[in-house]
Formats: C-alpha cells, sequence, structure tokens
C-alpha cells in the first residue's frame, strides 16, 4: 500500500529506456527483414522472364483451408513471372450467391472460377464475361472439343476449366475381386452383372447402395441415362426439352432395376440400403481396421477417395498393396482400392467415353491486362501440375503431365477426364428446385423397383419438373 | 376491460367509483402506454401474419394470380400431403394418450417413494434438452445394426438365445434365400433345408456343392481344402463343399483344388418316407460318413438349422406399413399405410414429454384433498380401486388439460420427424408441419400451398385451443 503510492523516478526513466530499446529493436527486425525480402524477390525477379506487369488481380473460388492452400501454391509462378498480386478470396459452397450479388452491385472479382456452367451461361447472356477466344488463341487447343463446348455460350469461348471431379467411377476392392477370381474389370453394363452374380457365387455381396439419401442414388441413375441415351438426350431431358415420360428415361430405369431390383446384390438387402448412410456405405467396402468389407464395390464419384484413404493409412491404391504385397481384405495389412469407369451397355458402346461429373471453369469479369494475363496462365499446364502434385486434384487439361499426379489411381482418372467426348454435369444440380423431389423419387424407385412403379414415378417427376421449369 | 370500457365510453370502470374524470383517464392513459406497445408488438407479429397467410393461401406459387381453392384442393389431392395428414392422424390417436398415461403412471410412483425429488428431476430432464439432440440419440439407438443400435442389439441378445443363428447364416430380409446356395447335386428342400437331388445307397458316394458362401465364414470356420470321398460298404460317404474355384469362377460342379469343404455342417439322412435315418457333420475338409446304413435309397439333406440367420436388425426407421397396403393404389397407401417410423418417433417424443406431463400431474396430486383418499381407504378399498374410483376422478380437469395440450403440440410435430427419419423415410413421415416446411422453404418455395397447409393446421388446432381456453377460464370462475 505505502510500496505503491508513487512510482519512484528512477523505474520511470528505466521504463522509458526499455521502451526505446525495444522500439529500435522492432523496427531493426523488420527494416532487415523487409530489406532481405527485397533482396530476394530482386534475385528472383532478375532471375525470372522480365513480362512483368505488375499490379493485382481479385480471384473469387470456392476453395477455402487445405484446398486454398494448394490453389495460392499454384498460383506462385503466375506472381513471380508477372509480379502481379493475387488477392483471392475462398468463399466456399456460398460461390454462386456470392458472386451473383457482386456482380449485381457492380463490383464484382477480375476473376472468378464458378462450380457449374449454368452460372457462366447466364452471366455470358448478361454481357458480364469477357470472351476469351481472343486472348488464348492456340491455348484453347490444351481442352478436348466437349469442354471447350460447355465453357461456351452461344459459340464464343467464355471459361476456361482448371479442377475437375469424376462421376463416371465404381469403386471397388480389389482384394475381394481376386478372391471371387475376377481379374479384369467389367467394360459392359451386362459384364458388371455378370461380375456382380460371380460375386455373388463366393459369397461376396457386390454392391453397398447409398441409399439413406437420395443424390448417390440420382447420380448412379443419372450414369446409367448417360451412357444409355447419350450426351444429347441427357442435356434436352436437363433442359427439360424432353419430357420424363420419354422411352428414353424408361430405358434408364428398367437397366437400373436390374442391379436394385435383387436385393441379394445389395448389403443389407433393400431396408439395409435404405438405412445405409453416406459416408457409412463406402466404409462397407473399404472398412477402417477392425472390421472386414461387407461389400465390393460403392457406386460414388471420385471424392470418396479421401474417405477412403481417412479409414486407414494403408490403403494403396490400384491392384497390388503397399510394397507390392497382394492386396488383403484385412485393413491392417495391405488393403487395395481402385476404380473402373461406369460400363456403357454392349449395345451403346459410343457412350463409353461420355462422363458425368463436376467442375470448376475460370471467367474473366474485368478485362484487365493483369485478370487476361491470369486466365492465361490458368489455361497453361502450369497451374494444373503444381496442384495435381498436391494431391486431391485432377485437371481436364490435356497439356497438364499425367506425371505430376501422385499415384497410378489418380492418372487414370485425370486420363478419363481428359479424353472424355462428351462431359455433362450432374442432372439433379440442374434442375433447381425440383431437386429434392427427384432425389425423393429415386428413392421411391429403389423400394419398390417395379414396372409398373416406373410408369406412376415417371409421371410424378414429370409433373414435378413441369411445375419448376414453369417458374423459371 | 378498464381500457375497453373506456374507449367505448360505456359503463362506469369497475375498480374506481371516484368523481373526476381527469383523474381516471390519467389512469387509463397509464394502461394504455403500458398495453400499446405489447399490442403493436402482437399485431405485427401475430396478428397481420395470420391475415396475410389467409391471403397467401389464395393466390398461387409465385404470389400474382388469385387461385381461389385451388391450393386447397391440391392439398386434398396430392399423395405426400395426404401421407402428412394420416402420420398426423397417427400422432394425434397415440401421442397424448400414452404420454397422459405415462405422466399419471409417473407422478403416482414417484409420489410415495423415497428419493421421489432425484427420480422427478431424471424424468423431467428430457424436457430441457434440445429436441434436435434428443432425436439425434433416438435416431442412433434405433439404428438397423445390431452392433450401434441398443434396440436392436437387446431383440437380438433375447432372440439369439432361443434362436440361435447357425454356421452359415442366411439373411432373408437382406433378399438371401437358402435355395440359392444350391450349385451342385443339391436342390431347395422342406423348411429350409437343402436336399440331395439324386437318392444314395450304402456302399456308394454323394456330392453336394453349395455357392454363396463367403469367404470370411470359411476362413473363422477353418474350412480346408475340399477332398473327394471314397466309397465304402456299408457306410454313406459324401462331401459337402464350396462349389466356387477363384481360377475358375464361372466353373460348377466340378471340385478344383483350390476349392474348400464346409465344416461343421449338419446333415441328416432321410430314407423315402422322409423320416430322419442318422444324423452327422462334416470335417474341416467337408467330408461327411453315415456308418452302418441298412439297405435302401436314401436322400441327404443339410439342415436348415445351418442357415438360421439369428436376428440381424429390423430397420426401426423405415417406413415398412404395419397395415397390408402394399398391392394398393398410391393414393390409398398415402391413406391407410401406418408406417414403422412413426412407432419409432413417438417411442422417442414420449422420452421427451412424459416428464412434462408427470410435473403437471404430480402437482395436482399434491394438491388432491387427502381426506378423501383417507375416506376410501377407511371404506375398504385397495390401492387400485382408489386409484382409479377417486384418484383419477380427481385429477380429471389436470388430466384433460395435458391431454389437449398434447394434441395441440403433436398437430405441430416438426422438428424430431426432419432430425431422427433417415432421408429414405422423410416423405413417408411427412407431417403438416414439416410439408409448410418443404413446400414452402425449401425445394419449391410454393408460398400458396405453403400457406393453405398452414390454414388448414391452424384450424385443426382451434378447437384444442378454444377448448382449453374455456376450461381455463373456467376454472378461473368457479
Amino acid at each position: 500500500m505505502r510500496a505503491k503510492r508513487s512510482i519512484p523516478n528512477t523505474g520511470l526513466r528505466t521504463w522509458s529506456k526499455v521502451k526505446v530499446a525495444a522500439v529500435v529493436l522492432a523496427a531493426t527486425t523488420m527494416a532487415s527483414v523487409t530489406m532481405g525480402f527485397a533482396v530476394l524477390g530482386g534475385v528472383s525477379s532478375a532471375a525470372a522472364q522480365s513480362h512483368k506487369i505488375g499490379g493485382s488481380v481479385s480471384v473469387w473460388a470456392e476453395w477455402t483451408s487445405t484446398e486454398q492452400t494448394s490453389f495460392k501454391k499454384a498460383l506462385v509462378p503466375f506472381e513471380q513471372q508477372t509480379g502481379v498480386t493475387v488477392n483471392y478470396s475462398g468463399k466456399g459452397s456460398n460461390m454462386d450467391t456470392a458472386l451473383d450479388a457482386a456482380v449485381a452491385g457492380g463490383k464484382p472479382p477480375n476473376v472468378a472460377f464458378v462450380p457449374d456452367p449454368g452460372t457462366l451461361d447466364t452471366l455470358a447472356g448478361q454481357g458480364k464475361l469477357q470472351n476469351l477466344g481472343p486472348v488464348l488463341g492456340n491455348l484453347t487447343k490444351n481442352y478436348g472439343a466437349a469442354w471447350n463446348k460447355l465453357a461456351s455460350y452461344k459459340g464464343k469461348l467464355y471459361g476456361v476449366w482448371y479442377k475437375a471431379a469424376n462421376k463416371n467411377t465404381i469403386w471397388y476392392n480389389p482384394a475381394e475381386f481376386q478372391a471371387a477370381g475376377i481379374t479384369k474389370t467389367p467394360t459392359t453394363w451386362q459384364g458388371l452383372l455378370t461380375d456382380a452374380a460371380t460375386l455373388k457365387a463366393a459369397g461376396i455381396t457386390p454392391f453397398s447402395l447409398c441409399t439413406d439419401i437420395g443424390w448417390p442414388v440420382a447420380d448412379f441413375w443419372q450414369n446409367i441415362y448417360l451412357k444409355t441415351a447419350g450426351a444429347t438426350l441427357y442435356d434436352k431431358l436437363a433442359a427439360h426439352t424432353i419430357p420424363w415420360t420419354s422411352p428414353s428415361v424408361t430405358t434408364a430405369f428398367s437397366t437400373f432395376g436390374q442391379l436394385v431390383g435383387k436385393p441379394s446384390y445389395l448389403v443389407g438387402g433393400t431396408q439395409g440400403s435404405l438405412a445405409n448412410k453416406y459416408p457409412d456405405c463406402v466404409d462397407k467396402v473399404f472398412p477402417k481396421a477392425g472390421s472386414t468389407p461387407q461389400a465390393a464395390m460403392v457406386v460414388e464419384a471420385d471424392f470418396v477417395v479421401s474417405e477412403i484413404t481417412g479409414n486407414s493409412a494403408n490403403y494403396h491404391p490400384g491392384t497390388t498393396g503397399k510394397g507390392g504385397a497382394k492386396c488383403t481384405t484385412d485393413p491392417s495389412k495391405t488393403p487395395c482400392y481402385n476404380f473402373f469407369a461406369f460400363p456403357a451397355p454392349a449395345a451403346d458402346r459410343m457412350n463409353s467415353t461420355a462422363i458425368q461429373g463436376a467442375g470448376d471453369v475460370g471467367m474473366v469479369l474485368t478485362p484487365t491486362k493483369q485478370a487476361e494475363a491470369l486466365i492465361k496462365y490458368m489455361a497453361s499446364a502450369k497451374p494444373g501440375e503444381i496442384w495435381a502434385h498436391l494431391g486431391g486434384f485432377t485437371s481436364p487439361n490435356n497439356k497438364v503431365a499425367l506425371s505430376s499426379y501422385p499415384d497410378a489411381v489418380t492418372r487414370a482418372d485425370a486420363n478419363e477426364l481428359v479424353k472424355a467426348t462428351s462431359f455433362v454435369f450432374s442432372l439433379d444440380d440442374l434442375q433447381g428446385t425440383w431437386e429434392p423431389m427427384m432425389w425423393q423419387d429415386m428413392l421411391n424407385f429403389v423400394k419398390t423397383p417395379t414396372a409398373s412403379n416406373i410408369t406412376s414415378i415417371e409421371h410424378t417427376m414429370q409433373s414435378q419438373a413441369t411445375a419448376a421449369f414453369k417458374k423459371k | 376491460m378498464t381500457v375497453v370500457d373506456a374507449h367505448v365510453g360505456a359503463a362506469v370502470p369497475a375498480t374506481s367509483v371516484l368523481p373526476g374524470e381527469r383523474r381516471s383517464w390519467r389512469r387509463h392513459a397509464w394502461s394504455l402506454a403500458f398495453i400499446v406497445p405489447a399490442a403493436v408488438w402482437l399485431g405485427v407479429v401475430v396478428i397481420y401474419p395470420v391475415f396475410a397467410t389467409i391471403r397467401y393461401s389464395l393466390f398461387d406459387e409465385s404470389d400474382t394470380t388469385f387461385v381461389g381453392l385451388s391450393n386447397y384442393k391440391s392439398l386434398f389431392t396430392t399423395d405426400s400431403l395426404l401421407t402428412a395428414f394420416r402420420n398426423n392422424v397417427i400422432w394425434v390417436i397415440i401421442f397424448p394418450f400414452f404420454v397422459t398415461l405415462f405422466g399419471l403412471i409417473f407422478a403416482v410412483l414417484t409420489e410415495r417413494i423415497k428419493w421421489s425429488t432425484a427420480f422427478k428431476t431424471i424424468i423431467v430432464m428430457p424436457v430441457v434438452f434440445s429436441t434436435t439432440a434428443s432425436a439425434l440419440v433416438w435416431s442412433s439407438i434405433f439404428d438397423i445394426n445390431p452392433h450401434v443400435g441398443a434396440v436392436n442389439a437387446a431383440v437380438q441378445a433375447v432372440s439369439d438365445w432361443f434362436n440361435p443363428p447357425g454356421a452359415y447364416p442366411i439373411s432373408q430380409s437382406a433378399g438371401q434365400s437358402v435355395a440359392s446356395l444350391a450349385s451342385a447335386g443339391v436342390r431347395s428342400g422342406p423348411g429350409g433345408s437343402l436336399v440331395s437331388t439324386a437318392t444314395v445307397t450304402p456302399g456308394h458316394t454323394v456330392k453336394l456343392g453349395l455357392t454363396g458362401i463367403s469367404p470370411t465364414t470359411l476362413q473363422v470356420l477353418g474350412a480346408k481344402r475340399a477332398l473327394v470321398p471314397t466309397a465304402s460298404a456299408g457306410t454313406i460317404t459324401g462331401l459337402v463343399w464350396r462349389d466356387f474355384s477363384p481360377a475358375h469362377p464361372l466353373s460348377r460342379t466340378k471340385v478344383y483344388p483350390d476349392e474348400v469343404g464346409l465344416p461343421d455342417l449338419h446333415l441328416t439322412l432321410t430314407g423315402t418316407n422322409g423320416s430322419s435315418v442318422a444324423s452327422t457333420t462334416s470335417n474341416g475338409n467337408g467330408r461327411f460318413t453315415f456308418t452302418n446304413v441298412p439297405k435302401g435309397t436314401y436322400h441327404v439333406s443339410i439342415d436348415s438349422s445351418n442357415f438360421a440367420s439369428g436376428y440381424t436388425g429390423l430397420f426401426w426407421l423405415g417406413t415398412q406399413s404395419l397395415t397390408p397396403t402394399s398391392s394398393l393404389s398410391q393414393t390409398a397407401q398415402a391413406l391407410l399405410s401406418v408406417p414403422l417410423v412413426d412407432f419409432a418417433m413417438i417411442t422417442a417424443y414420449l422420452w421427451i414429454w412424459s416428464g412434462f406431463a408427470m410435473v403437471l400431474l404430480g402437482a395436482g396430486l399434491a394438491a388432491l384433498d387427502r381426506e378423501v383418499l383417507e375416506a376410501a381407504k377407511i371404506d375398504g378399498a385397495t390401492e387400485w380401486q382408489s386409484f382409479r374410483r377417486v384418484t383419477v376422478p380427481l385429477l380429471a380437469p389436470v388430466i384433460t388439460v395435458i391431454f389437449v395440450t398434447m394434441i395441440i403440440n403433436v398437430l405441430k410435430v416438426f422438428d424430431i420427424i426432419l432430425n431422427m427419419a433417415p432421408g429414405s423415410s422423410q416423405e413417408g413421415a411427412n407431417t403438416l408441419a414439416l410439408a409448410i416446411y418443404n413446400t414452402g422453404f425449401t425445394g419449391g418455395i410454393h408460398t400458396g400451398l405453403a400457406s393453405a397447409i398452414a390454414v388448414i393446421l391452424f384450424v385443426l388446432v382451434v378447437p384444442a385451443m378454444a377448448w382449453n381456453l374455456k376450461k381455463l377460464k373456467g376454472a378461473k370462475n368457479s
């Protein structure tokens, strides 16, 4: 009490001395660090090409957290080469909404990557996008015709594809296939059913169907529709220019019924499938240590790889386990994972290279020098190769060296995307407001996969689609 | 009432007889000042929306064209909304009765015992939990997998004690059948068994091949290479084996070197009249022997007990109907099926709300006149009689209030269905409140139809509400 009444003069002077010393130290450190960076920057810029533009460019995309880190790494050569600062903002699943608001408000970013071509079409129709044909020149050859078509509106190119996902995949446990003596994965739908029968004879349940919720079933059905009807009819159905009561739709349902109509082919039967949640359904084929697989195949997009490798670090891509050992069903030893392309019926062979998937397309909203330089960089192989190397990424750019991918399975996955003769987006995501109803209709089909139910489901879907598209 | 009277300028204020208009007006001004904010709030948040909803229900989904009663018409013709009606009916019939009953039982039981406060607290606790959290916990309790779901685990423990699974369980609920196992030399037999196709006489051998046997099962049972049987006089020897070779996956009947026998299978030798003559079990190589067989022709059968599946777990959260409606039209099914998931959700909801009913009934019990009960006891009434004839009638007002309140509560049931029923059961478990959410806020954004459903729900709730108010007012006046 008494001791603290006043601060002695000596203490104050000491304290101010400390303060001054601290400030000087901080300033020196900062100066040296800044000088260090300047030196480094000077060295690297001297070593790099002299296409210096400087300035900055604002980029929006949906990638956040680890994906954001990977994307930023992919942009480093661009920043070094051109001296342009990239201001990236990751919007997560709100990307479309955020971009809509920004465009309407008159303050859009320079470059934006959107997860659906519908947004590209809308913005191009409103005249908000820069025509990229003259900007890219020969770089447009880096993408197949199917990809450029999807990024075009009324014949003009407005987008550059960067990251893509492949839904044309059926993931299987190679150990189970080997136990059933299946040496080659099926290439036709009939082959798939034959292999399923062989698995059944070996006492292995062929499929784990994720039917607790509607979208995996919708994706499965859409794959079948694409393979039986082809990309042209698929696009027409997605745009609701042909009705859901068309014969092509009935064919797709009957084909689907060849599989879901056999409850013994599904793990848990029909009831078990309806209770089969995602991602537990993936764990039934690629279990964690302590369990054994309950089924041999799961029909899912390539994003299941992170689920598989998350279950156990032992999972090795391909048909041999870690260190070349034989694939085991026991996850604590040398389990494997692999995929084969979703097969078309033999009669519809030409649709084999039609792929259903998803992707992010980059567009230029404000034509600045920096934005054009960036979009040209994104159309080159470099950014794709960098992220490919980091994993969790596949690019449809045919100049991206397949050796950039970390393993044979990802390479095969990317190769499918690049070689696609047609690429379509998920039909359910293009349906807008009646998408949840469409999912429920698909679930109802799995519950009762009879021919008479197909007719009533088709009529229901047609009336739901008509109502939704009338509002559009 | 005083304020209203002042406005109308009618009768003298009930409380004051003071002369001097200025003084009473100032008093009313203060009352007004306190009531007006609340009245404005009530008007904006409750009264205006009620009329606005009625107005929306008469317009179409984009809120532009007047469509009159067509939304109400589609309400009564859309299957998914008829399903919602039906489910609300099921909830209203079952839930209020049982919640009141359980509340009464708990109230009576916890009244007399030691630690009654502790027990009452435990029973009431679910009322304060978030319904969403309770729904998620209960959906895990009802999980189809007996290793995850407590209900299926309990049923399995009891069921497997009476009907233990065989060495080669075949689950019919998973779509499997014993008949599909038959591959070489066997066919489907009576009662879920398998029988040899050919007859066999002593001194000869028989081969029975099965497919669809899982490699995991064989590993567990220690199956070894299938060995072809050798004949011996006076005995019938045989091989029962897994007729699947990974090296020759499409070939059947032949016994390949990489094929294994089926150990621990119970086999019976049956005579031509069907009577069983002998029984035996197969060894690790799939070999079995019937010794000292008298002359005659026999069949070998693989007992159905081998394929008993045990209890594999019921899908409690599924929309399987308890009434036989599978052959009816969609609309008839929407109106008449009684899905199993409703009962699972009602159970969870009873767990949540019984405590509430118990608290109210406990208060009612505490307010009971002890003398009446003692008089009944003196008159020689048993516990049960005094409960039935004295306690319950005296509690009748409280019981009916709880009953009606729960009817109102259950007509609005929403969050437990959204969170507990799996995606595949959402449509079958639909209720009116959930339908408002689904049509008005997700998927369709059909404000007209959603408003129509809201109006119908309001119409259903109003009688119960009015009844409750009447009772409350009556109780106040008496």
